[in-house]
């Protein structure tokens, strides 16, 4: 039973007609009285000493009003586990996307060619893009000053060692020789791209000593923060508002651009606007899906008991930390996967070089760990002459099982998501031979966060929900009147949104770590509850009934067993009445584990009500050209209680193309100093609708016991996770090769073709 | 960066304006892409010819198909005789770019553009068709051939205009083929491309016409392929010679689409697989277009 049900089939989301129709306004749609353009001026080099920079020739052209290098800001250094950036580089520049300096001119041409006019002497420093070269003991240090940086503890730092966690059960050494059969692979993946449609754009307004920043971010309040810190100005002379959003995938996380805009605007007097082009986007920080190598050691009995899991894996952080300094333990968690191991030693390694920062690419770490795990399980399973979706069946974890932290699960549905998956996809007869099926399983935690939100109604009995809660596209903010309308006995569409404004709004973490619905979602509803317990009590006193004896229905607080003795809470709402409520809810806290031997413990060594899921995959392969079609896709989830099935549905289908490309076309290919050679999206292939197969999708609804309001976890990340392993066991399959490079490409899949 | 823009109401003003040194646009898919992501910046000059109308016919005869410069790749795609007896050509014109590239962008333009890579050349310089190039002095015609002088130059003066392209049709028993390697379905480029065209008559190939797509810099004929086919029986022994020559012709490049040898291994397998479609139409088979669709794992199942 989901709460969508109550207005069936057809809850259609607020913004989606203007979205549709092409009416909606974006960031980059807006413009204001007098507004300059903005252009920044990017490094030359990957890696390099800054001898000078000389803007004199820019600021003097005709039209330009504005230029703004690290010395007309304070000298403050950011980022969230480690502070290791500043907003416009002052000594060095560690990647390609590094800020120089920002123009501001009457045009944008003006602005780019002022940029180019900037002159900036260098002294080349050594690139260092490869990650295992990072590694080295002579490799240059990204940070020469990395020891001074603030920053977590527990990432245990070490030169180009930006963290270091470990995932240790048990002594994984001793009895991975015990084994009966023991498997090994190494499996290497490629940096993707989030590639939202909208590249980014911001315009900033000063207002006295106030600034107003429209942003096309996915995190305003974080936004905010990192606004007021490099400016050293108080959070509330900062206001961020998002127009609508289009799209980000997690590429637009984490505070970037709006503090080089606030500080353009203030030194010109007027307002900024800065749209980014679409190589600009390419090489924005956070952009990108990391690359890695995975390396993974099993040990099984004949049965299939996990007796031992060794792992090492090695991750790209890129040149700088921004806010996926937790990546090496969620990758090590994802190397063990929602499997029983009787004992495990995972090592992971988040490095430096002078590549792109990494960002929170929807489900960060996880679809090319579960590529690699899932792929590495197969294997096994060839090695102990089982089934595959049998091994599966055997190891997943059930209800009382215990985690690689010993974390205690309560009901878990992976082993259902897994037969769900396997029934949906099942031939009706023989494959041809070209054709294969493969699965694939995972998990991805849920975020519990701090968030807030207002409900009020309107005197015509119409309401208003006021949230911080930020709306990607993903459409979990379109779902909030949802569950008010269920907390106060009306309908969703009575409801209207104010959000995205950071003024206006009580904080919420942002569209991150699929968690609207799970925190925003308990906010929406205790602000609701407190408008219900003032109706109550107007009713009663009207109706002069008891409070206990009174419901919330059909628009109306009515007496329970005689509906006829009702008032309108229209009526209630035009009384004169305030009806105002805030809520927050209790923020869940993460299960109870042993990770005593745990090194870089940051969080994700215990899962909070972990969404877990299968894919079943089933592909065609051209053998002579190695071309993958992905025919047919059965994604079976358990994301908890679905509030919105038709938009949670929607989250599956877009995760399915989406790992389709990571896993078949999507990567950004490097020069040797880290430069990428395709940041367009000619030659850096999306998947497109016409590509995009059969989705055949399955909910299975296990109630959270510590998650969101009614039962409910996330759903927006998970359907990204198991699509490339899905297909990597597919492939396999289909022409008895194993391809351990991500993206499979069509070169690359014809080469194993070759081999066989 | 554009300072002068002038929409023209006549051929004549535009080529006044193209002697003026103005660069020609009409569908702008090339011009204004490739300006947007840096290639190239828009010239300092600009002639929309969009609304010349006289440029936007097309007419067969016996003989030929003209088509005007600024027909549109989805013209192309749906007229009737590309579609009975120039197939490759409707092969080619239904897969460039996505939907938008082909409601917008116009034959002439994706010619003068002259990328080795475009889908419509091989089509055309297979079944020999000319181009006309009219300046304030006169015009001549030159063969699409001869056109492309190799990635993005030709052998038009700046003052001349391409106003229309005309297209011999090939005798009845003729079929015909464009089909390129594609990652994806829209929005793609031919990573490795071949065309091939076959007369068979009395069960033995009369005439053929193959030539490769993004293995060269400019896209061109195979003459070794065409003696494997001609006089045979359009077999697979015949047409595995000129998949073979075909891929002994290709000059492919490494890049961020693929490795030289990647390409050079797709020439042969795509020119089989080209010659054995355009075989197939010629006996009268149907083979769907766009053929790339149906004879790649893109089939629908």
């Amino acid at each position: 039973m989901s709460v969508a049900e109550s207005e069936p089939p057809t809850f259609l989301r607020p913004d989606g007609k203007e979205k549709v129709t092409g009416a909606g306004r974006y960031t980059a749609d807006l413009n204001l009285t007098g507004q300059l353009h903005a252009k920044l001026r990017y490094a030359d080099h990957t890696h390099a000493r800054i001898i000078s920079i000389d803007a004199g020739r820019a600021r003097a052209m005709p039209g330009v009003l504005a230029v703004v290098t690290h010395e007309d800001v304070p000298d403050v250094l950011y980022g969230d586990l480690a502070q290791d950036r500043r907003l416009f580089a002052k000594d060095r520049v560690r990647f390609e996307g590094d800020v120089i300096a920002a123009v501001a001119a009457l045009t944008r041409e003006i602005a780019t060619e002022a940029a180019a006019a900037i002159e900036v002497e260098y002294e080349p420093l050594p690139a260092v893009s490869d990650i295992e070269a990072a590694l080295a003991d002579d490799a240059p240090l990204i940070h020469e000053d990395w020891e001074s940086y603030e920053a977590d503890e527990a990432l245990g730092r070490d030169g180009n060692v930006l963290g270091y966690s470990t995932i240790v059960k048990g002594d994984a050494d001793t009895a991975v020789d015990t084994a009966d059969v023991v498997v090994k692979g190494r499996y290497v993946t490629e940096a993707s791209q989030g590639a939202p449609i909208e590249p980014r754009a911001l315009l900033a307004q000063w207002e006295g000593d106030r600034v107003t920043v429209w942003s096309s971010t996915q995190v305003p309040y974080a936004a905010r923060a990192g606004v007021a810190h490099v400016l050293q100005i108080p959070q509330s002379h900062v206001r961020i508002v998002v127009p609508l959003l289009g799209g980000g995938f997690g590429s637009k996380c984490d505070f970037h651009y709006e503090g080089h805009v606030a500080a353009l605007a203030r030194a010109a007097g007027r307002p900024v606007k800065l749209v980014f082009s679409r190589e600009e986007e390419f090489i924005a920080p956070d952009h990108r899906r990391e690359g890695m190598v995975i390396e993974l050691e099993t040990g099984a009995r004949k049965d299939g008991t996990l007796v031992a899991r060794r792992g090492r894996l090695v991750l790209d952080g890129g040149a700088y930390c921004g806010e996926g300094g937790f990546f090496a333990q969620m990758a090590a968690m994802h190397a063990c996967g929602p499997y029983v191991i009787e004992n495990v030693n995972v090592g992971s390694t988040l490095v430096y070089t002078n590549n792109q920062p990494s960002g929170s690419i929807r489900a960060p770490t996880a679809p090319q760990v579960c590529w690699a795990v899932e792929q590495h399980m197969d294997e096994l399973a060839e090695a102990l002459e089982l089934d595959p979706v049998e091994l599966r069946r055997r190891t997943l974890i059930a209800e009382g099982d215990e985690g690689p932290t010993r974390q205690v699960f309560g009901p878990i549905a992976v082993r259902e998501t897994l037969e769900r998956a396997v029934e949906m996809i099942a031939p009706d007869g023989d494959l041809p031979e070209d054709e294969a099926i493969g699965v694939a399983s995972g998990w991805w935690p849920s975020f519990g966060n701090q968030s807030g939100a207002y409900v009020k109604l309107n005197a015509d009995g119409s309401g208003t929900i006021v949230t911080g809660a930020q709306e990607n596209g993903s459409g979990a903010v379109m779902a909030l009147p949802v569950l008010v309308a269920d907390v106060l006995g009306m309908k969703p569409s009575d409801f209207s949104i104010l959000y995205q404004d950071t003024d206006a709004a009580p904080f919420d973490a942002g569209s991150s770590g699929s968690q609207t619905t799970m925190n925003n979602g308990r906010a929406v509803v205790a602000a609701a509850g407190e408008v219900r317990d003032r109706l109550l009590d107007l009713a009663a006193e009207k109706l002069e009934v008891a409070r206990e004896d009174l419901e919330l229905a059909d628009g109306q607080v009515r007496v329970v067993g005689s509906p006829s003795k009702a008032v309108d809470i229209a009526e209630l709402a035009g009384s004169g009445e305030q009806l105002l409520g805030k809520g927050s809810g209790p923020v869940p806290e993460s299960p109870p584990c042993d990770a005593e031997g745990c090194l870089g413990r940051l969080g994700m060594e215990s899962f909070l009500e972990p969404q877990v899921f299968t894919h079943a995959a089933r592909v065609k392969v051209d053998r002579e050209t190695g071309v993958v079609r992905v025919l047919q896709v059965a994604a079976a989830h358990d994301s908890g209680v679905i509030v919105n099935r038709l938009g949670a549905t929607g989250q599956v289908y877009g995760g399915v193309v989406m790992g389709i490309g990571q896993a078949l076309l999507e990567v950004s290919q490097l020069d040797a100093e880290g430069r990428q050679r395709n940041p367009h999206l000619l030659d850096y292939k999306l998947v497109t609708a016409s590509d995009a197969p059969r989705i055949d999708v399955a909910w299975i609804e296990t109630p959270a016991q510590n998650g969101g309001p009614k039962g409910t976890k996330g759903v927006g990340e998970p359907p990204t996770v198991p699509t490339p392993g899905a297909i990597a066991n597919a492939i396999a399959r289909a022409i008895g090769e194993r391809i351990r490079e991500l993206p499979m490409t069509p070169e690359r899949v014809w080469a194993a073709g070759q081999r066989g | 960066m554009t300072s002068s823009f002038v929409s023209a109401t006549g051929v004549d003003e535009a080529l006044s304006a193209l002697a003026g040194g103005a660069r020609p646009v009409a569908g702008g898919t090339d011009l204004v892409v490739g300006a947007r992501q840096g290639k190239t910046p828009l010239p300092e000059s600009l002639v929309a010819i969009h609304g010349l109308d006289e440029l936007r016919g097309a007419s067969a005869s016996d003989r030929s198909l003209r088509l005007g410069a600024l027909v549109t790749h989805a013209e192309i795609a749906a007229h009737p005789v590309v579609c009975e007896r120039l197939t490759a050509l409707a092969d080619a014109s239904s897969i460039v770019g996505s939907h938008a590239t082909r409601a917008q962008g116009t034959l002439g333009g994706n010619l003068m553009n002259a990328s080795p890579a475009m889908e419509v050349g091989g089509p055309l310089i297979v079944f020999g068709a000319d181009v006309t190039l009219r300046s304030g002095a006169g015009e001549r015609q030159v063969a699409v051939a001869d056109l492309a002088t190799g990635p993005g130059t030709t052998v038009a003066e700046p003052a001349e205009l391409l106003t229309e392209v005309e297209i011999p049709l090939p005798p009845e028993g003729t079929g015909s083929a464009y089909v390129r390697l594609e990652y994806r379905r829209q929005m793609e480029i031919a990573v490795v491309g071949a065309t091939a065209a076959v007369t068979i008559a009395g069960g033995r190939v009369a005439w053929a016409g193959v030539a490769i797509t993004a293995l060269a810099p400019t896209i061109k004929l195979v003459p070794d392929a065409e003696e494997a086919l001609i006089g045979s029986d359009g077999g697979a022994a015949a047409v595995g010679e000129a998949a073979r020559a075909t891929a002994a012709a290709a000059e492919p490049i490494s890049d961020v689409r693929a490795s030289a040898d990647y390409r050079r291994a797709m020439a042969e397998v795509v020119a089989r697989r080209v010659v054995s479609a355009a075989v197939a139409r010629a006996r009268g088979e149907t083979v769907a277009v766009p053929a790339s669709s149906t004879l790649f794992a893109g089939g629908a199942s």
